[in-house]
C-alpha cells in the first residue's frame, strides 16, 4: 500500500512543492531542477520495489496555475504475481491555468500471473499543458515466454474544466488480457512485443503538430499511429500509439517526440534524467 | 442538461445503473409494449411487432453510408496483410471481439440500462481516439437519426436529435440505433445482435469490393462472423463500466494510420 500527495505551485521564479504527504510504500526523492526554466522535477520511488496482489497505490498530484512539474519514477514499475487479486494504482492529476505537467514514468513490467489496473484521472484547464508517455513491456516469466501475465489495464480519462463546464476530452483505455486469446497477432500486438503511448493535451495541439511528430516515427523501429482527439473548450489532445520489439526503441521514439515539444513550446533541451 | 462534474462521479453513476449480469428488457413504453410483444398475425405466420422494423434497420441497404468505411481494415489491405478470405476473417473477428464489443455494444447496453444519453455520447466521442473512426460513427449516426425520424419516430429519438442540433451531443451510430430499437420494444440481446451483424455485413461487403473477394467468400465470412457476433452478445452483459472503450494497440494504430494512407477507397 502507498499514498502520495503532491501540490506544486510557483514561488518566485521556480515551481516548488506547496504540499507534500506520503504514507506507506510511496515517496518522492528531494526535488531537483534540470535547467533554469523553473520546472521542478520529482522522482517517485517505491521502496518496496514492486506491486503485489491487493496492493493499492494512490497518487494525488496538483500543478497550480502557471507551475511546471516533471514527474518520473526511479525505476520500472514491476508487478509480481497477484493470485486471485490485482495490484492497482489510482492517480488523480489536476492542472491549473497555464500549468504544465510532464509525466514520464519508466516502463511497466507485469510478471507471470500478474494483474494490474492503472486508473489515471486528469483534469486540465483550457490553457494547461500535459505530456505523458508510457511503455508496457511483454512481461517476464521464468521460462522466458512473453505475455504470461493475466491482465494489464491502463485507463486514462482526461477532462477539461472550462467555460462550458467540466467535459470529457479523451478516454484512453488500453486493455491487454493474454488468457482471453492470442494477443500477439493481427489486430492485437501485430507480432510486436512492446506498446508505447504518448498523450499530449495543449491548446497548441493541431494537425500540423501531429504531422511533425509523425515525421519522426520512421527513424525508429516501431509501427506508429497518431491522431487528434476531439476539441473541448479550445484545447485538443494528441495520441501517439506505437508497437515495437524493445523498450529502447519506444523510449527513443517517445523521447524524440517530447524533445520536439520541449524545444518548440518551452525552448528547453531534451530530457536527460541520467537514471541508468 | 446536467454536466458530469468529475469522471469518478460519472463512473459511479454508470456503475450504479449498470449491474453486471444479464440485463432486463427494455422499458415498457412506446407504441409497442414488451408486455404484449405485439404479435401481429400475417396470414398463417406470426411476426413480432419489431421484427420487420429491425430487419429494415439492420439491412445493409439502409442508406447510412456504411459502404464508405473500412474502420481500419483498408490499412491492412494496403500493407498486404489482409489479402484474402482467411486474413480478412482474422481481422473481422478481432474487430468484433474488441471495438464492436467494448465500444458500440457496451454503449447500446448502457443506454438500455438507463445511463444518460448525453453522457454516453460524450463517452463515445472521447474514447474513439482515431479521428476517422470517431467521424465515421457520427456521420453514420446522423444519417440514422435522420432516417429514424422519418420511418420510426419516437419522443426518445426526438430528444437525441434535439441534443445533437443544440450541440450537446455528436450523434453516434450505436446510440442512434439503440434509441430507435428500444423505442420499438426490441429486447437488448436482439438489438445487439442486429446492430453487430449489420456492421459486420457492411464491412464484409466492403471487403468483397476492396480486396476483392468472391461473393460466396463473403457469405462464408458472414456465416463465420455470426458466431463471433453471438459470442459478443453473450459477453457484453458481463462487462464492467471500466471496460468501456477498451482497445487493442493494433486495431487502433491501423485506424490512425489510415489518415495518412495515399490511395484510399474508404473514408476510414
Amino acid at each position: 500500500m502507498g499514498e502520495l500527495e503532491l501540490r506544486v505551485a510557483v514561488r518566485g521564479q521556480r515551481s516548488v512543492a506547496a504540499h507534500q504527504y506520503h504514507r506507506g510504500a510511496l515517496r518522492v526523492l528531494r526535488p531537483h531542477y534540470l535547467d533554469d526554466s523553473g520546472q521542478v522535477c520529482y522522482v517517485v520511488v517505491n521502496p518496496g520495489g514492486a506491486y503485489l496482489g491487493a496492493d493499492l497505490f494512490l497518487l494525488d498530484v496538483e500543478v497550480a496555475d502557471s507551475a511546471s512539474l516533471l514527474l518520473t519514477t526511479q525505476s520500472a514499475t514491476k508487478v509480481y504475481r497477484t493470485p486471485g487479486s490485482f495490484a492497482e494504482q489510482r492517480m488523480n492529476l489536476r492542472l491549473g491555468e497555464g500549468a504544465r505537467l510532464e509525466l514520464m514514468p519508466d516502463q511497466l513490467i507485469a510478471y507471470r500471473e500478474a494483474s494490474y489496473r492503472q486508473h489515471t484521472h486528469i483534469t486540465v484547464r483550457p490553457s494547461s499543458s500535459l505530456v505523458m508517455a508510457e511503455v508496457v513491456t511483454p512481461g517476464w516469466s521464468p521460462d522466458g515466454a512473453a505475455f504470461r501475465y493475466e491482465e494489464v489495464r491502463l485507463r486514462n480519462s482526461i477532462r477539461v474544466e472550462g467555460p462550458d463546464g467540466n467535459r470529457l476530452l479523451a478516454l484512453d483505455n488500453l486493455l491487454i488480457r493474454p488468457p482471453a486469446g492470442d494477443v500477439t497477432g493481427m489486430g492485437f500486438m501485430e507480432g510486436f512485443s512492446h506498446v508505447g503511448s504518448l498523450l499530449v493535451v495543449d491548446p497548441r495541439v493541431d494537425q500540423a503538430l501531429a504531422d511533425d511528430l509523425n515525421a519522426l516515427a520512421p527513424d525508429h523501429g516501431a509501427r506508429t499511429g497518431i491522431s487528434l482527439t476531439r476539441t473541448v473548450s479550445g484545447t485538443t489532445g494528441l495520441v501517439l500509439r506505437a508497437l515495437s520489439n524493445s523498450t529502447g526503441e519506444l523510449n527513443n521514439l517517445l523521447a524524440a517526440c517530447t524533445s520536439l515539444l520541449r524545444k518548440r513550446w518551452h525552448r528547453q533541451e531534451p530530457l536527460n534524467l541520467r537514471k541508468h | 442538461m446536467p454536466v458530469p462534474r468529475r469522471s469518478q462521479s460519472s463512473q459511479a453513476r454508470i456503475g450504479a445503473l449498470a449491474p453486471v449480469g444479464p440485463s432486463r428488457g427494455p422499458p415498457r413504453r412506446g407504441p409497442i409494449s414488451l408486455a404484449s410483444l405485439a404479435l401481429l398475425t400475417l396470414g398463417a405466420a406470426s411476426v413480432s411487432g419489431y421484427q420487420l422494423a429491425l430487419q429494415q434497420l439492420g439491412d445493409s441497404a439502409l442508406p447510412t453510408g456504411a459502404f464508405a468505411h473500412s474502420l481500419g481494415f483498408e490499412t491492412y489491405v494496403d500493407a498486404g496483410v489482409v489479402r484474402d478470405e482467411a486474413s480478412f476473417g482474422v481481422w473481422l473477428s478481432a474487430f468484433i471481439f474488441q471495438s464492436l464489443t467494448y465500444s458500440d455494444g457496451l454503449a447500446i447496453r448502457f443506454f438500455y440500462e438507463g445511463v444518460d444519453l448525453g453522457e454516453l455520447d460524450a463517452l463515445l466521442s472521447a474514447s474513439l481516439l482515431p479521428r476517422q473512426v470517431r467521424e465515421a460513427s457520427v456521420k453514420m449516426g446522423l444519417r440514422l437519426l435522420e432516417i429514424g425520424a422519418e420511418v420510426f419516430p419516437s419522443p426518445e429519438l426526438e430528444l437525441y436529435r434535439d441534443l445533437v442540433t443544440t450541440g450537446r451531443a455528436a450523434g453516434h451510430q450505436p446510440l442512434a440505433f439503440a434509441v430507435v430499437a428500444r423505442s420499438l420494444g426490441v429486447p437488448l440481446p436482439e438489438a445487439l445482435a442486429a446492430y453487430l451483424f449489420a456492421t459486420v455485413t457492411s464491412l464484409t461487403q466492403n471487403a468483397v469490393r476492396a480486396i476483392p473477394l468472391g461473393q460466396n467468400a463473403g457469405q462464408r465470412l458472414l456465416r463465420q462472423a455470426a458466431d463471433g457476433v453471438a459470442a459478443a452478445v453473450e459477453r457484453i452483459p458481463h462487462l464492467t463500466p471500466d471496460d468501456f472503450g477498451a482497445v487493442t494497440p493494433g486495431l487502433e494504430i491501423s485506424q490512425m494510420r489510415h489518415e495518412r494512407q495515399r490511395a484510399r477507397m474508404f473514408m476510414s
